[in-house]
């Protein structure tokens, strides 16, 4: 029985770790058609900053999550402004957002990606941070990746709340659905717009800082990430905070379970052979509406 | 005589002049490389290679310069960045060697890219000394112009199966990454265990990039091997340590191929790290000249060089600088010299045999006490080997 729970829980945990990485894209892409390819490098612009903060100045990594959530929120409010605000407002469809921010998202990811490199170097970086394991149902797992999938969990199921019941959230979706509707009935979308997807932005930096605390990092680290993201979200059915969660835990416990039963060189054909059996029944995702 | 020919007269004089005194002075020995300052290589290639080139042609220059045949000539290094992209190193070497006509190459990082500059190499006969390359594939190719300062796989693994049979070793589980290095480790191992008559237990791989292990851990804990042996690249080894930790897993012996020498695996994993075996070769107290080299790093790069191919690549440097000293900058005299002297380097002597470093021997290395202690074989031991491995921390 514990060999169960134990092969349930890893699956659990890595999934939580995928939703993780694809919260912030979620609501950029999911929510707002916004392709930021650069998701993956504000994650590890998430993940540099608490490694300097930890190693230079000490701060404790958990207690400077909120710091790099503002950071990265004010920086994404500066990143819409300069570089996606004007196609937001020009195009006339979201489909043409869709593609012209995909070519911004490629050049932040260039840019943003080679300014690591020129700061802190290629060296791999890293620190030790509650890795101590911790105890549940006679499993054991390291404390870093619990706070991880907790984290996951909390943020997937305040965002699912928040779109759901909130006036925030319906004003959220009503301006996905119809930009000028919105604006008829009285929603600030020049506000809105700009704030959630600097909520993205932030997002991926709390991610990219709890990765820092399992994971080395490296300023290359950010593309698996975005795929990794992509895939969970398109899964997940895009926009939703439940699929977004779902995609991530079925992908972990898909790779956990084949792990065990196959080989893990199998983990890439069974991950997306799982994907593409979901697109094939549901093309919009799982939660897709 | 008309006005053109005057005026080219007088451009020749002028040149003349100009040119002469630069004649005078001897100009740089240019010495071209392409290496990854971008991309996934770029973590290996700026901790183990590039970082000692800049710092050799520093020290060289700041001598004086490279001694040619007794003459003393500034070095010129000519390097650019690879993006981790085979074809654009492939092609940069080609322009380097076809068109910018450098005097010298020193190599790119990593087995794979070797591996595709080997061909070029012995077309244009530029003789290469890698620091991060190892198979025999590489060596099977017969390259004369190719020298692998690494220890081959064959030649780790069997220092490993010394050192289990030595403490008496009956059972090993192992897992290898799906790829070349990984493929031609786990052979090598397979074999030397056999010679040794020790048992394997369990062998799995999994692929390049993989994010969790555990399960796989937990089926090994589960059969209780006597050691363990992962191998691994840096990514890889980093998340086998933390997740054995984390799951409780403490065979006698722990070992992780590559990465476990580099300075950020005792960074990033900290005093987990301690008893944890690896691919290693050295550390500053293996003599006096590994302590001035490790200083010398720390001092240049404010970061400690790492303990395995970090020294063959200054070894590579020294072996070059020796040569040129011997025989000059002609490729083909420098070529013969190189593959059959000896060399007095900061790993110990080096002698090549059909590209083969044949002095180095196979070595096991343990994190103990925060230094990556040599620990097999045992007459280059510089330190004793914790055994069996301490409970995690």
């Amino acid at each position: 029985m514990t060999f169960w729970i134990e092969l349930v829980a890893t699956g659990l945990i890595t999934g939580g770790i995928y939703a993780l990485v694809a919260l912030g894209l979620n609501l950029q892409y999911g929510l707002m058609r916004v392709m930021n390819i650069s998701h993956g490098e504000f994650l590890m612009l998430g993940a540099y900053l608490t490694w300097l903060a930890h190693t230079v100045f000490g701060v404790d990594p958990v207690a400077f999550l909120p710091v790099v959530a503002i950071l990265l929120f004010v920086l994404g409010l500066a990143v819409y402004r300069l570089c996606f605000q004007r196609i937001v407002r020009t195009s006339p469809s979201v489909e043409v957002i869709e593609a012209r921010s995909l070519l911004i998202g490629f050049g932040l990811m260039y840019l943003v990606q080679n300014a690591a490199y020129l700061a802190w170097g290629a060296d791999m970086r890293g620190y030790s941070y509650l890795s101590d394991p911790v105890q549940i149902a006679g499993a054991r797992f390291a404390g870093n990746s619990l706070l991880a999938f907790g984290f996951a969990m909390v943020a997937s199921l305040s965002m699912l709340a928040l779109l759901r019941w909130t006036m925030l959230g319906k004003a959220v979706r009503a301006m996905m659905q119809s930009p000028a509707g919105a604006q008829l009935v009285g929603i600030d979308t020049r506000v809105l717009h700009p704030a959630v997807f600097g909520l993205g932005l932030a997002l991926a930096g709390v991610a990219g800082a709890l990765l820092s605390m399992i994971y080395e990092i490296t300023p290359g680290m950010g593309e698996p990430y975005t795929v990794t993201a992509l895939i969970v979200i398109t899964l997940g059915g895009l926009g939703s905070a439940a699929g977004c969660l779902a995609g991530g835990l079925l992908l972990g416990l898909v790779e956990a379970f084949g792990m065990h039963f196959t080989s893990p060189s199998l983990k890439m054909l069974l991950s997306y052979g799982v994907f593409i059996g979901v697109l094939l029944a549901r093309p919009k995702g799982l939660f897709a509406r | 005589m008309n006005w053109t020919s005057a005026i080219k007269a007088i451009a020749a004089a002028l040149s003349a002049a100009m040119l002469a005194p630069a004649l005078a002075q001897d100009s740089p020995v240019r010495i071209g490389y392409a290496i990854a300052r971008t991309g996934p290589w770029s973590a290996g290639a700026q901790v183990s290679q590039e970082p000692n080139y800049i710092m050799w042609a520093e020290q060289v220059n700041a001598a004086g310069g490279l001694s040619v045949k007794g003459k003393k000539r500034k070095v010129e290094l000519i390097g650019f960045d690879d993006r981790s992209e085979a074809e654009t190193m492939v092609r940069t070497y080609e322009k380097l060697m076809t068109s910018d006509k450098v005097d010298l190459i020193l190599p790119p990082w990593g087995t794979g890219a070797n591996f595709a500059v080997m061909p070029l190499v012995q077309k244009h006969g530029y003789p290469m000394l890698a620091p991060t390359a190892t198979g025999r594939k590489l060596l099977e190719m017969k390259n004369p112009y190719f020298f692998a300062l690494l220890q081959q796989p064959d030649r780790m693994m069997d220092a490993l199966a010394e050192y289990l049979a030595a403490r008496s070793i009956k059972t090993v589980a192992f897992i290898h990454v799906d790829e070349l290095f990984g493929l031609e480790q786990a052979s090598a191992l397979e074999k030397s265990l056999k010679a040794k008559n020790i048992q394997i237990i369990e062998k799995k791989s999994y692929p390049l990039g993989v994010k969790d292990l555990q399960p796989v851990l937990n089926d090994i804990k589960a059969k209780n091997p006597d050691a363990f042996i992962s191998l691994s690249y840096p990514p890889d080894t980093f998340l086998v340590t933390g997740q054995a930790k984390a799951i409780g897993f403490n065979p006698k012996v722990f070992y992780a191929a590559v990465g476990t020498a580099f300075p950020v695996y005792r960074d990033k994993m900290g005093p987990m790290a301690e008893g944890v075996m690896g691919l290693g070769t050295w550390n500053p107290k293996m003599s006096p000249q590994a302590k001035a080299y490790f200083d010398a790093h720390v001092a240049r790069w404010k970061k400690e060089p790492d303990r395995w191919a970090s020294a063959h690549a200054w070894a590579g440097l020294q072996i070059l600088q020796q040569s040129v000293e011997k025989v000059g900058l002609d490729r083909k005299a420098l070529r013969d010299h190189i593959a059959s002297a000896e060399f007095d380097t900061v790993i110990g002597k080096i002698r090549f045999r059909n590209g083969e470093n044949i002095s180095t021997p196979g070595v096991v290395s343990q994190w103990s006490g925060g230094e990556f202690e040599v620990v097999w074989p045992p007459q280059n031991a510089t330190g004793p080997s914790l055994f069996p491995k301490p409970a995690w921390k």
